[in-house]
C-alpha cells in the first residue's frame, strides 16, 4: 500500500502508456482481443484515480501525492508530479471518459491496434499534464496530447479530415510556440521551472532587468503572459481562435469528439488556473476584463453560431465553445480577484464561487459534451447523416435514444437538478460583481443554449417520422454501457454537488485565504 | 404534532412525485395500469403530507395566533448544499411552511389530484377499441401508447411544482422551477408527432419550443436576479434574507433603486412563467398540449408559480414598490395591461381552449396588478380560488372536446374541428355533468356575486386598487379602470363561450353526438367545482353586509397576512417602508362596479350569443360592430407576428449568417486561410529558388565532372601490361629527373 | 678477379629482358617466367653486392634466398590463377583479359 500511496501518480500517467505499448505488440487481426484488452488495460488507470480520490487528504487541500525526481539538471528541470483538489476532478474526468471513448470505438475496424494505442497515449498525455508540476514537463505533455490526436482525426475522420486535423495541429502548435519560448525564458532566467517554486520566485521579482538574459522584467512579463494566454486560448477555445474546433470535432471519430470536447479543451482552462494566473497575477488582474468580455463574447456567439447550425455536430461543438465560455468567465473572475492588491470577504467570495464553478464547469461540460457527441454519434451512424433536416420524428423507434438524448440535452442546457446548472449558477454568482455588464449579456448566449437546444431536439425527434428511420434500432447494450455512466453522474452532480465540489472546493478556498 | 415529524413532511410533499417519475421512467414504462397508479400513490401521498403540513399549520393560526404572526415560519429545515468557502459560507437549500405555503399545499395537491384522475379517462378515451396506436399523436381509438410517459411527466410536474411551494430558497425554487419549464416543454409537444394541413396552425412540438424559450427569456433574468439576491444578502434563504433587520442592511447597502432593480430582474421570472406581458405569446399555444396538461399548466401549477414568486418575495417586493413608485408601476401597468389585453382577445376567440387561455392570462394579469398596488392577500386570494375555477373549466373543456370527437368517431367526421366553439352548441343536454361544473366555473370566473369564490377575489383586488387610488395614485386609479372592463370583458366571454358550446341547437353533426364523458373525468369535475364556489367564502371582508358578521373574522385574510405582518410592520418602524398590511375599509364603489360589470357582462354575452342561437356558418355577431377592430382582436393583437418579424427571424438571420458565415466562416476564417495561403506561397517560392538554384547549381557541377570523368575514363583500359608499359616509362622519366638535378645539369634552369 | 659492375650489367640485361617479357609477351605463362628472370635478376645483384661487399653478413644471402622462396610461391600461385582463369575463359591471352578496364 506504501507503494501504492507514493507512486500512485506515476501509475495513473503512466498505465495508459504501458497498456498502449502492449496493444501494440499484438497482431493486428486480432480485433476483438485488442479491443477488449484495451477497454479492459483502460480501467486500470481508473481504478488507480479513485485510489488516489479516496486517500486524498481533504484537510490537507495543498498537492498531495508528490512525486520528484532530478530529470534534466543542467537546465533545473526537474520531473515533479503533484495532484490537488483542481488537478483530481481532470484526473477522474480523464480516466472515466477514455474507457468509455474506447468502448464506443469498439466499431471501428480500420487498424484498430494503433487507433487504440493513440487513445491510450493520448490518455498518458491529458494525465500527465494534469499533474505536471514543472513547466518543461508540463509542456512535454501538452505537445504529446497533439500528435495522436491528429492522427486519430487524420486517419479515422471524416470527409474533409485532411483539413480539419491539420487545421487543428497548425493551430495549436502556433499557440505553443509562444508557449514554449516563454517558459524558456523563465526557466533561463530563474534557473528553476518548479511552479511551486516560479509561484513564489517570479513573481517576486524585484529587480528591472532579468539575470542571464538581460531583459526588462515588465516587458517579458507582459509579452510571456500573453503567449500563455493565446496558447491555452486557442486550446480552450475562446473567441475568436475558436474556429478550428467545430472543423476538428465534425471530422473527428466519435469517440475522438468524446475526448476532445471532454477532455482536451480542458487542458487550456486547466492552464490558466494552474499556471497563467498564479504565475502572472498582476498581469492577469489587468487582464481580467479582456477575459471576461472574451469569454462573453464566446457565450453569446458560441451560442449564436449553434443556433446558426443544421450539422447536428457542429451544433453540439459550437455549443462547447459556448459552455467553454462560462469557464472563461469564471477564470477572469478569479484573475480579478487573486492579483488584487485588496481584497474583501465578498471579493473572496466571488472568487471562490466563480472558480469553483469554472473547475466544476470543465468537469460538466466534459460530461455532457462527450454525451452529446456520443448520442449524434449513434445516430449518425445509424443514418448515415448530420444534416437536421434529415432525421425526424426518430423518437417514435428509437425511444431510450430519445430519452437519453433529451436527458444529456437539458444536462447540457444547464436545466436545474442536472450539472451543468451548479457550475453556471457558480460562475454567475461568482461573476455579478466584478463584471456584471459582461454577465448580463451573457444571459444572451444562455437563452441561445436553449434555443440551439431544443432546435437540436426538435428536428431529430421530434415532428412526423421520417419514412427512412422507419426500421432504425435503439441503442445497442455497448451504447447503453457508454451513456448510463455519464447520465448517472449528469445527475449525481445536479443532485449532489458536495461530493465532487468538496473537493474542489477545498484548494480552490486555499487559495483565496 | 411535533416540529421534526413536520419537517420530514415538509421534505416528504414533493418527494413522492418526484420519485414516481424515476420509478415509472427507469422500470415500470411498459405498464400502463402500474403506471397511474403508481403516479396516483405518489400524489395522494403528496397530498397526504401536504395537508397535514398545511392543516397544522392552520389549526396554530386558530390555537395561537399572536405566536403564528411572530414567528411566521412553522418549519423551516435545510441542508449545506454547494461548497464554496468554509463550511459556514456554503449555500444551503432548504424547505419551510408558513401560512402562504399552507394555502398553497391546500390547493395544489388537491388540484393536481383532481387532474391525475381525469387524466386517467382522458388518455383511455375509447379503450379497447384500439387499433394500431401511433406513437405521438392523439388517439382516438385506443389508450395512448405513451400513456406510462405521461404519467411519469405528470408526476415530475406536480413533483416540481411542490417543490417550489416549500422551498425556503430562491435557489431551491428555481429549481423546482425550471424543472416545471422542462415537464410544460415535454408535455406541451407530447404529441411531438402531430402536424396539422392548416399551415397557420401551431404544431405541438413548436408550441413546446415556443413555451420553453419565451419562459427562458424571463429565467435568465430571474438567474440574474437571484445572484444579486445573493451577492446582496448573502444568502438565498427566504427566512434568513426576509428579516426586517436582513432588509434594512439590504437598503443601506446597494440603496432602494437597486433593490427595486433586483425586483424587477426577478419580477422579469414572473413575467415569463405566469404569461404576462410581453412574453404572455407562449400561453395560448401551450394548448397544443393534452387538456390535462393545459389544466395542471394554467391552474395548479406553472403559471401559479410565477405568481406565488412574487407573493414569496413579497417583503422584498414591497420594499420596492413602497419605496420606488416606478417599480410598482411597472409591476401594476404589466399586469393591469395583460389583464385587460388578454380579455378583449379572449372575446373574439373560437377555440375552446384558448378562450380560456386568453382567460388565464387575464386573471394572472389581476393578481400580478395586485402585486404592483401591494395587496399581497388579494393577490394570494385570488390564485388559490382561480385554481380551482381555471382548472374545473380546463377539465371541463378536455371533456367537450372529448364529447365532440366521440361524435367525430361517430359520424366518421374528422375534418371538422372539435375545438371549434362555431361547430359546437347544444351540449347542454348531452354532457349534463360538464355543463353544470362549468356553469358554476365560469360564473366563478366572472365574479358572479355573492355565491362565487371569483367574485370574492376579484372584488378584493378591485377594492384594494381602488383604495390605492384613493391614496392618490393616479395609476392605481387607471390599473383599477383597466380591470374593471376587464372584468366586464370576462363575464361577457365567458357567458359568450358558455353559450355557443351547451346553449341553442347544435350547429353540426359532432354536436349532436356528443356523449358525456367517463366517470374518471366527472368526478374530479364535481369536486373541483365545489371548492369554486365554496373557497370565496373564506375570504369574506369582516365588515361585508350579512356574510361579514356570520363568519366574524375575514379567515384568509388574517391567516395569509400571517406571513409577512410582522416582518411588514418591523419595517414599518425602522422606516424603510411607510406601511404594513391592513385590512381596507370596505368601500362600497368598487363594490357595485364590480357587481354591475360581472352581472351586465354576463348579461350581454346571453343576449348577444345565447338569446338566439347562432345558425351552421353563422358569421360572429361582434364582426360587424366591431369592424377592423375585430380582426385586430381576432388576431392577438399581432403580437406572435410582430415577434416573428423583429425577434425570431432576425435571429435567425444573425446566427446563421452573421455570426456563423460572416463572422465565422468569412472573418475568422478567412484570416486563418489568408494567413495559411501566404504561408503555402511564400512556402511555394522557396521551394522554387532552391529548385532552380540550389539544385540547378549542384546539378550543373555534377554534370560538368561527370564529362570530365567521361574523357578520362578511356585511359583504363584493363590490359595489365599496358599499365606496366606506363608506369616503367613514368619510373624511367622520374629517374632521369632526379638524376638530372642531382648531377647540377638543371641548376642554372630551375635557378 | 670480375668486378662487381660485370655482375651489374648482366643483372640489369637479364632484368630488362624479363621486364621486356612482361611487357611484351602475350601468353599469361610467358610473362609469369618473365618475372621469374626480373626475380632473377635481384638475386644476382644482391649475391653479387653481398660477396664484394661485406662477405661476413649473411644478410644478403638470406634476401636471395628469401626471394627464391618467395618466386617459387609467386609461380605456384600465377600459374594456379592462370588454370582457373583458362577455365573460366578458355584463353591465357593478356590482352584479352581486359576486365578491369572502365
Amino acid at each position: 500500500m506504501e507503494f501504492l500511496q507514493e507512486n500512485i501518480l506515476l501509475l495513473i500517467v503512466f498505465t495508459p502508456l504501458a497498456a498502449g505499448l502492449f496493444i501494440l505488440l499484438l497482431p493486428d487481426d486480432e480485433k476483438t482481443l485488442i479491443r477488449w484488452l484495451a477497454l479492459i488495460l483502460s480501467f486500470i488507470p481508473l481504478a488507480f484515480t479513485l485510489y488516489a480520490w479516496f486517500n486524498y487528504n481533504r484537510w490537507e487541500a495543498g498537492l498531495q501525492f508528490q512525486i520528484f525526481a532530478e530529470w534534466f539538471p543542467s537546465i533545473g528541470s526537474n520531473f515533479h508530479l503533484a495532484a490537488d483538489g483542481i488537478s483530481l476532478p481532470m484526473l477522474l474526468l480523464t480516466t472515466i471518459l477514455t474507457p468509455l471513448a474506447i468502448l464506443t470505438s469498439f466499431n471501428i475496424d480500420e487498424r484498430i491496434r494503433v487507433y487504440m494505442f493513440l487513445f491510450l497515449l493520448l490518455e498518458t498525455a491529458m494525465l500527465g499534464l494534469f499533474v505536471s508540476m514543472d513547466l518543461v514537463i508540463f509542456f512535454i505533455f501538452w505537445e504529446l496530447g497533439l500528435v495522436p490526436m491528429y492522427f486519430l482525426i487524420r486517419h479515422w475522420g471524416g470527409k474533409d479530415r485532411r483539413y480539419a486535423s491539420f487545421k487543428f495541429i497548425i493551430y495549436t502548435m502556433a499557440g505553443s510556440l509562444g508557449l514554449l519560448l516563454a517558459i524558456q525564458v523563465i526557466g533561463l532566467s530563474m534557473g528553476t521551472f518548479d511552479i511551486i517554486t516560479l509561484m513564489d520566485r517570479w513573481v517576486n521579482f524585484q529587480s528591472d532587468t532579468l539575470p542571464n538574459t538581460g531583459l526588462p522584467v515588465d516587458v517579458v512579463k507582459n509579452v510571456a503572459f500573453w503567449a500563455f494566454v493565446i496558447a491555452f486560448a486557442i486550446k480552450i477555445p475562446i473567441w475568436p481562435f475558436h474556429t478550428w474546433l467545430p472543423d476538428a470535432h465534425t471530422e473527428a471519430p466519435t469517440a475522438g469528439s468524446m475526448i476532445l470536447a471532454g477532455v482536451l479543451l480542458k487542458l487550456g482552462a486547466y492552464g490558466f488556473i494552474r499556471l497563467v494566473i498564479p504565475l502572472f497575477p498582476e498581469q492577469a488582474h489587468v487582464a481580467a476584463g479582456v477575459l471576461a468580455i472574451a469569454g462573453m463574447l464566446s457565450i453569446i456567439l458560441g451560442g449564436y453560431a449553434a443556433f446558426g447550425q443544421w450539422d447536428f455536430k457542429r451544433l453540439v461543438a459550437y455549443s462547447s465553445i459556448s459552455h467553454m465560455g462560462f469557464v472563461v468567465l469564471g477564470i477572469a473572475v478569479m484573475a480579478w480577484v487573486y492579483g488584487a492588491e485588496a481584497t474583501n470577504g465578498k471579493m473572496v467570495s466571488d472568487a471562490i464561487y466563480a472558480t469553483n464553478g469554472a473547475v466544476l464547469q470543465m468537469f460538466n461540460h466534459g460530461l455532457s459534451a462527450a454525451a452529446m457527441f456520443f448520442l449524434v454519434g449513434v445516430v449518425y451512424e445509424r443514418t448515415h447523416t448530420r444534416q437536421l433536416k434529415e432525421y425526424g420524428g426518430i423518437w417514435t423507434v428509437v425511444p431510450f435514444f430519445g430519452a437519453a438524448l433529451v436527458f444529456t440535452s437539458m444536462a447540457s442546457l444547464g436545466l436545474p437538478g442536472l450539472n451543468g446548472f451548479v457550475s453556471e449558477f457558480m460562475v454567475v454568482r461568482g461573476a455579478w460583481n466584478p463584471f456584471t455588464i459582461q454577465l448580463a449579456l451573457s444571459m444572451l448566449g444562455l437563452l441561445m443554449t436553449g434555443a440551439y437546444i431544443l432546435k437540436g431536439i426538435g428536428f431529430t425527434l421530434h415532428g412526423p417520422l421520417n419514412p427512412k428511420w422507419k426500421n432504425l434500432k435503439d441503442m445497442t447494450m455497448r451504447e447503453h454501457l457508454v451513456i448510463w455512466p455519464l447520465m448517472i453522474l449528469m445527475l449525481s452532480i445536479g443532485v449532489w454537488p458536495r461530493w465532487i465540489l468538496a473537493i474542489i472546493n477545498d484548494t480552490v478556498t486555499r487559495i483565496f485565504t | 404534532m411535533s416540529e421534526e415529524l413536520l419537517t420530514v413532511f415538509t421534505w416528504l410533499t414533493p418527494a413522492g412525485p418526484l420519485l414516481t417519475f424515476f420509478v415509472i421512467i427507469l422500470l415500470f414504462n411498459r405498464f400502463k395500469t402500474l403506471s397511474w397508479v403508481l403516479a396516483w400513490l405518489g400524489i395522494l401521498s403528496s397530498w397526504i403530507f401536504g395537508w397535514t403540513v398545511a392543516f397544522n399549520i392552520i389549526g396554530d393560526f386558530f390555537e395561537n395566533y399572536e405566536h403564528l404572526v411572530e414567528n411566521p415560519t412553522v418549519v423551516a429545515s435545510s441542508i449545506a448544499w454547494i461548497p464554496a468557502g468554509t463550511f459556514q459560507q456554503w449555500l444551503r437549500i432548504g424547505v419551510a411552511a408558513d401560512a402562504l405555503t399552507a394555502i398553497m399545499l391546500i390547493m395544489v395537491p388537491f388540484v393536481t389530484t383532481g387532474i391525475f384522475v381525469y387524466s386517467v379517462g382522458y388518455l383511455r378515451w375509447g379503450e379497447g377499441r384500439g387499433v394500431n396506436p401511433v406513437k405521438g399523436k392523439p388517439n382516438h381509438d385506443g389508450i395512448d401508447p405513451l400513456f406510462s410517459r405521461f404519467f411519469a411527466f405528470m408526476s415530475l410536474f406536480a413533483g416540481a411544482m411542490l417543490l417550489l411551494v416549500v422551498a425556503d430558497d430562491l435557489l431551491l425554487l428555481f429549481i423546482g422551477w425550471e424543472l416545471m419549464g422542462l415537464c410544460s416543454y415535454l408535455l406541451i409537444g407530447f404529441w411531438y408527432a402531430r402536424t396539422y394541413d392548416n399551415p397557420e396552425a401551431t404544431p405541438p412540438r413548436k408550441a413546446a419550443v415556443k413555451a420553453f424559450l419565451t419562459t427562458r427569456i424571463g429565467d435568465v433574468f430571474m438567474l440574474l436576479g437571484i445572484v444579486f439576491f445573493y451577492r446582496v444578502f448573502g444568502t438565498l434563504t427566504f427566512t434568513d434574507a426576509f428579516t426586517a433587520e436582513s432588509l434594512e442592511n439590504a437598503v443601506n447597502l446597494i440603496g432602494v433603486g437597486l433593490i427595486a432593480v433586483m425586483v424587477l430582474l426577478l419580477f422579469a421570472g414572473t413575467v415569463g412563467k405566469s404569461a404576462q406581458w410581453p412574453l404572455h405569446v407562449w400561453l395560448p399555444e401551450a394548448m397544443e398540449g393534452p387538456t390535462p396538461v393545459s389544466a395542471v399548466i394554467h391552474a395548479a401549477a406553472m403559471v401559479s408559480a410565477g405568481v406565488y414568486l412574487m407573493l414569496r418575495l413579497f417583503p422584498l417586493v414591497a420594499v420596492a414598490i413602497d419605496t420606488v413608485p416606478q417599480a410598482g408601476i411597472i409591476i401594476g401597468g404589466i399586469g393591469a395591461f395583460t389583464a385587460f389585453m388578454a380579455a378583449t382577445i379572449a372575446v373574439t376567440q373560437n377555440d375552446v381552449k384558448r378562450v380560456l387561455a386568453y382567460s388565464t392570462i387575464s386573471q394572472l394579469g389581476y393578481m400580478i396588478a395586485a402585486i404592483g398596488v401591494g395587496a399581497y392577500i388579494a393577490a394570494a386570494f385570488h390564485l388559490i380560488t382561480h385554481a380551482f375555477f381555471k382548472s374545473t373549466l380546463f377539465l371541463g373543456s378536455g371533456s367537450i372536446i372529448h364529447g365532440m370527437e366521440h361524435g367525430a368517431e361517430h359520424v366518421h367526421d374528422h375534418h371538422t374541428d372539435p375545438q371549434d366553439m362555431t361547430n359546437m352548441g347544444g351540449l347542454r343536454k348531452k354532457m349534463p355533468f360538464t355543463f353544470w361544473t362549468f356553469l358554476i366555473a365560469g360564473f366563478a370566473l366572472s365574479g358572479f356575486p355573492i355565491i362565487t369564490a371569483g367574485f370574492w377575489s376579484k372584488d378584493e383586488i378591485l377594492a384594494e386598487t381602488w383604495f390605492e387610488g384613493g391614496q392618490g395614485e393616479v395609476l392605481a386609479f387607471i390599473i383599477f379602470w383597466a380591470l374593471v372592463i376587464g372584468a366586464f370583458l370576462t363575464a361577457f366571454y365567458t357567458m359568450r363561450q358558455i353559450s355557443m358550446v351547451f346553449l341553442g341547437n347544435s350547429r353540426t353533426k359532432l354536436a349532436e353526438h356528443a356523449q358525456e364523458s367517463n366517470r374518471f373525468m366527472v368526478v374530479p369535475l364535481v369536486a373541483l367545482a365545489f371548492f369554486a364556489v365554496t373557497l370565496g367564502w373564506g375570504g369574506i371582508p369582516e365588515d361585508f353586509p350579512i356574510f361579514g358578521p356570520i363568519l366574524k373574522e375575514n379567515f384568509f385574510h388574517e391567516f395569509v397576512g400571517t406571513t409577512v405582518e410582522a416582518t411588514l410592520e418591523e419595517l414599518a418602524e425602522l422606516g424603510v417602508i411607510s406601511g404594513g398590511i391592513e385590512a381596507i375599509p370596505t368601500n362600497n364603489f368598487p363594490l357595485i362596479a364590480s357587481i354591475t360589470v360581472a352581472l351586465s357582462g354576463l348579461f350581454l354575452g346571453w343576449w348577444v350569443y345565447g338569446r338566439k342561437s347562432l345558425e351552421t356558418g353563422q358569421q360572429d355577431p361582434l364582426v360587424r360592430p366591431l369592424g377592423p377592430l375585430y380582426t385586430f382582436l381576432f388576431h392577438k393583437w399581432w403580437w406572435d407576428e410582430l415577434y416573428q418579424k423583429v425577434i425570431i427571424q432576425p435571429t435567425k438571420t444573425f446566427s446563421r449568417k452573421v455570426v456563423y458565415e460572416l463572422v465565422d466562416k468569412g472573418i475568422i476564417d478567412g484570416t486563418l486561410h489568408l494567413i495559411g495561403r501566404s504561408v503555402f506561397r511564400l512556402g511555394y517560392y522557396m521551394k522554387r529558388f532552391e529548385e532552380v538554384v540550389i539544385t540547378g547549381g549542384v546539378d550543373w557541377l555534377k554534370d560538368q565532372v561527370l564529362s570530365l570523368a567521361q574523357e578520362f575514363r578511356t585511359i583504363q583500359t584493363g590490359r595489365i601490361q599496358e599499365y606496366i608499359l606506363v608506369s616503367v616509362l613514368i619510373g624511367w622519366a622520374l629517374i632521369v629527373v632526379v638524376l638530372l638535378i642531382n648531377s647540377g645539369v638543371l641548376d642554372g634552369i630551375l635557378n | 678477379m670480375i668486378p662487381l659492375w660485370w655482375y651489374l650489367v648482366v643483372a640489369a640485361l637479364l632484368f630488362c629482358i624479363g621486364l621486356y617479357g612482361v611487357m611484351a609477351r602475350r601468353n599469361a605463362v610467358a610473362i609469369l617466367m618473365a618475372v621469374e628472370l626480373m626475380l632473377n635478376a635481384v638475386n644476382i645483384n644482391l649475391i653479387a653486392f653481398w660477396r664484394y661487399t661485406d662477405p661476413a653478413d649473411t644478410t644478403g644471402m638470406a634476401w636471395a634466398i628469401f626471394v627464391l622462396a618467395v618466386a617459387a610461391a609467386e609461380a605456384a600461385v600465377g600459374l594456379a590463377l592462370i588454370i582457373s582463369i583458362y577455365r573460366s575463359r578458355d584463353s591465357v591471352v593478356a590482352e584479352e583479359l581486359d576486365t578491369l578496364k572502365y
